[in-house]
């Protein structure tokens, strides 16, 4: 290797000046919409998730109390959960129960872009299990996940319509709504430990476990101080179980 | 019947439903069907064009279920609710309307309100059944309905309180309107305050659905159950008005001096829920654009962006302030200005359905993460499975008030006793 | 007439429309190799030339004189083509160890652009 280091060395200082200097006054004119932006702000952190402090770290009303934790900028879009996914659970072509959003922001200092995993939030208060008439869609009394009783699902939609993370569409094939249930059926129930993206996920963005067993790692991840934990819409007031953090 | 409300002190109701079934009622019938087929032609090419609208929607739908909603409409997972949910919507709150506004008549018994009664029970009956036959082209297993609205009911649902009640409601619309033709008002009117509660309930509960909906920042909030309470009463009125003038000239009629004054009334009615209405939408408007971004967005779309012209033409000018204007100027007594006022405001209020329905879903889920690629407002277009179906809901109205008109001559056996 | 002036005119002229684009397309295409996408062992990462040789001014030999062919998609192949490798100093880890260049155990998301980025990608080239 004849790489002249010193010189790309001096290159680089002079770059990262004006990079700071860049980034000051991006700093300077946009807070709170460029570092955090206005849902992912130091406001929304794991109380957001739960009506009190005291109650994210006493009692979690699940046994196992199952949730994911997802470690955003470890994202690379890769897309092998999306196709873990769907063989699993046989999701068609046309509907997706879990999906990568991308952000872009082009005045950004070095990275540019960001990938951001959503999935069903199984949240403590859906309001999509609120406005079923049938009970089709219902709380899973033990595990929390939030389930669809196929053959009570009538089709009309309004659960669609009351997810704040647009996280359900109509399954033709099995003639009712379908959404993420945390691979309950298709996993979990057989004796699996993870969900079908957690476990395909190549660099540890997705990690699933328990929230209420103090060994788990989801639960040492989110219960850290000093770490910035989010959740989706807060202000939707839904206590989501799926947790967001930098990794 | 003078000497039925003498003698029924003591009497069942079952007797008193069979007193009132007289013998001459079949024989009345068969004069009505004689009735019926001595019409004049424009009337039977309005039936058979109405008629044939039904024809084509009965076949659409099985169409769209052969296919497969998702791709007969043109809905998507994000804006699932189109233009089929939104005329349902606009026949659900006619209909509801009608019902306030007759009751206002029949059941509070304000006399000038009186002649219109017949009509306005019967066309409520109609239009809920109307909604009832589009909505079942976009439910997607309308026989689980059935069955688990009834074994598996969620009481914390606004959509099982509004079918229960609707269904309910259009039970007891139905058999006030049966007790009406039998002239039984007595029954007819307690059937009436059964069917205004259940409608009210029901209709405020349909804009629950749409208020209590907390992850959609243009429709969470008690303003909707209350504006559509509200925005129901001026349908009614509407309504009224429209369905009168067109039935007097479908009989080929002139109207006497009760019917008159009763539409003088209706129309001071339309004038003062249109007051209300202008109010509704204006606060909307301005709270919602220092509302959330979510809101505010929505809010923008009806007032500069693609629902522009929906919003400005069709609901504000067509559908509340022209009528206001001319209803205003001719001082009521005109019930031509009058009709043509009811005809812009029922194009107007359909409008206002559809875009109640849409722009509460254009807004993306994640728009404040400011996602690209995702635009920031979600394109629908109705298919023309799902025209096509609406165009059949208001042709089963039409069909229907045609009929109606002929075989209840013209609704004349109204309550004033 | 000077018909020897004529023909070395129209030699010059004839020399100068063939070379003109020769030369042209030539210096296109040694300048650099333009923007690679790789797309295993995951979708994908992106390397761009006119990043690292034109906006740094990076001399071609100072990755192509034993990190990398000259030739795209070669490195692909290898084994230890992945995150565990760079991190071991190979490959672009050579640079991207946190001193010289950002560390490729940070900002992810700053080579990788995903499937979605690959997708972009693939359809503007079968757009064109
Ligand atoms: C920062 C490192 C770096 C620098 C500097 C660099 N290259 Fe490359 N070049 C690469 C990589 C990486 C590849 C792809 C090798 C592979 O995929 O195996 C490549 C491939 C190529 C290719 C093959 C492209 C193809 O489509 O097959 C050419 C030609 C090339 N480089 C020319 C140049 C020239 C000319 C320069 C100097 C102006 C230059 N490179 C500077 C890293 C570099
Ligand atoms: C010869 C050293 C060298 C090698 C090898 C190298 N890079 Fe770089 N790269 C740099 C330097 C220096 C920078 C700019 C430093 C910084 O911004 O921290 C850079 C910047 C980048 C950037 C940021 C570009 C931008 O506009 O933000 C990306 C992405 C990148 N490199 C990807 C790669 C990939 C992928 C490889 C391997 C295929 C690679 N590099 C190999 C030196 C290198
Ligand atoms: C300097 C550029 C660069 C950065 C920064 C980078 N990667 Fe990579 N990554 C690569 C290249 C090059 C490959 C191999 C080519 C491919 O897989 O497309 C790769 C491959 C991978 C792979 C598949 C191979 C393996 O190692 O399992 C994963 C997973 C991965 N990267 C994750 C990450 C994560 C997580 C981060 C952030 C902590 C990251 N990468 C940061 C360049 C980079």
């Amino acid at each position: 290797m004849k790489i002249n280091t010193e010189n790309l060395k001096e290159d680089m200082n002079t770059v990262s000046k004006i990079e700071r200097r860049e980034f000051l006054k991006i700093g300077f004119l946009i807070t709170g919409v460029f570092a955090g932006g206005t849902v992912l702000s130091l406001a929304s952190n794991i109380r957001g998730a739960f009506a009190s402090t005291g109650e994210f770290t006493e009692k979690y009303p699940y046994k196992p109390h199952y949730s994911m934790l997802i470690r955003q900028n470890l994202c690379v879009d890769c897309e092998r959960c999306i196709e873990a996914c769907t063989k699993t659970n046989e999701v068609p072509s046309y509907g997706y129960r879990t999906i990568i959003l991308e952000k872009v922001v082009p005045d950004a200092i070095g990275q540019k872009r960001e990938f951001i995993p959503v999935l069903c939030n199984q949240c403590n208060n859906p309001p999509c299990v609120r406005v079923c008439p049938t009970r089709a869609s219902y709380k899973d009394k033990n595990n929390g996940i939030v389930m669809i009783e196929r053959k009570k699902c009538i089709g009309c939609k309004a659960c669609v319509l009351a997810c704040p993370y647009n996280a359900r569409y109509f399954n033709e094939e099995v003639h009712a709504i379908d959404k993420c249930d945390f691979c309950f059926d298709t996993r979990l129930s057989k004796g699996e430990k993870l969900t079908g993206c957690a476990a395909a996920c190549p660099t540890g963005a997705r990690k699933f476990g328990d929230i209420s067993d103090p060994n788990d790692f989801v639960y040492q991840m989110i219960h850290q101080i000093e770490k910035q934990v989010w959740v989706m819409r807060p202000e939707a007031g839904t206590k989501p179980n799926v947790f967001y953090m930098k990794a | 019947m003078a000497d039925e409300s003498t003698s029924s002190k003591k009497s069942t109701i079952v007797g008193e439903l069979a007193r009132s079934i007289n013998p001459t009622l079949m024989s009345d019938l068969y004069s009505n069907v004689i009735e019926f087929l001595s019409g004049t032609r424009s009337f039977y090419v309005l039936l058979v064009l109405g008629l044939l609208t039904v024809f084509g929607a009965s076949v659409a739908g099985l169409d769209a279920i052969r296919m497969g909603y998702r791709h007969a409409y043109g809905v998507t997972r994000e804006i699932s609710w189109g233009l089929i949910i939104s005329t349902y919507i606009f026949f659900v709150v006619t209909s509801t309307g009608l019902c306030i506004v007759s009751s206002i008549g029949h059941v509070f018994g304000v006399k000038n309100f009186m002649p219109i009664v017949n009509r306005a029970v019967f066309l409520s009956v109609v239009t809920i059944f109307a909604g009832f036959t589009v909505i079942f082209f976009d439910i997607e297993n309308p026989f689980r309905m059935a069955i688990y609205n009834a074994i598996s009911p969620n009481m914390t649902s606004n959509l099982w309180w509004m079918g229960t009640l609707y269904g309910a409601y259009m039970v007891f619309m139905a058999i006030e309107y049966v007790l009406l033709l039998l002239n039984n008002h007595k029954f007819a009117t307690y059937a009436g305050l059964a069917g205004l509660i259940s409608g009210i309930v029901a209709h405020s509960n349909l804009g629950a659905i749409f208020g209590m909906l907390h992850s959609r920042d243009y429709w969470y909030g008690p303003y909707m159950p209350i504006y559509f309470i509200a925005s129901a009463v001026m349908s009614g009125c509407a309504a009224v008005l429209f369905f009168t003038w067109v039935g007097y000239k479908v009989n080929n009629e002139k109207m006497d001096k009760p019917m008159e004054r009763a539409l003088e009334a209706v129309s001071k009615l339309t004038i003062l829920m249109i007051s209300v209405l202008l109010f509704f939408t204006a606060w909307k408007v301005i709270t919602g654009l220092v509302g959330a971004p979510g809101k505010q967005a929505a809010i923008m779309a009806t007032l500069a962006g693609p629902y522009a012209v929906n919003f400005w033409v069709f609901e504000v000018m067509l559908g509340m302030v022209i009528p206001f204007v001319l209803i205003l100027y001719t001082r009521f007594k005109n019930i031509n200005v009058s009709f043509i006022a009811s005809a812009m405001m029922v194009l107007g209020i359909f409008f206002m359905r559809y875009d109640l329905v849409i722009v509460g879903q254009i807004v993306p889920a994640y728009h404040e993460l400011g996602i690209n690629d995702v635009p920031a407002l979600l394109p629908y277009m109705p298919s023309l499975h799902e025209i096509i179906i609406t165009i059949g809901g208001l042709g089963i109205v039409a069909s229907a008030f045609l009929i109606g008109e002929r075989v209840f001559r013209g609704h004349k056996d109204s309550g004033v006793h | 007439m000077d018909k020897k002036n004529i023909f070395l005119f129209l030699i010059i002229l004839s020399i100068s429309c063939l070379a003109g684009p020769l030369m042209l397309s030539a210096s296109d295409e040694v300048s650099h190799g333009g923007d690679i996408i790789y797309d295993k062992p995951v979708k994908a990462v992106l390397f761009s030339h006119k990043v690292h040789a034109e906006d740094l001014g990076m001399g071609c030999d100072s990755c192509h004189d034993g990190i990398f062919q000259m030739a795209s998609l070669t490195v692909q192949k290898e084994a230890d083509f992945t995150m565990e490798g760079l991190s071991k100093g190979k490959y672009c880890g050579a640079c991207h160890d946190g001193s010289m260049a950002f560390d490729s155990d940070s900002q992810c998301a700053r080579c990788h652009i995903g499937v979605k980025g690959y997708d972009r990608a693939q359809g503007i080239k079968s757009g064109e």
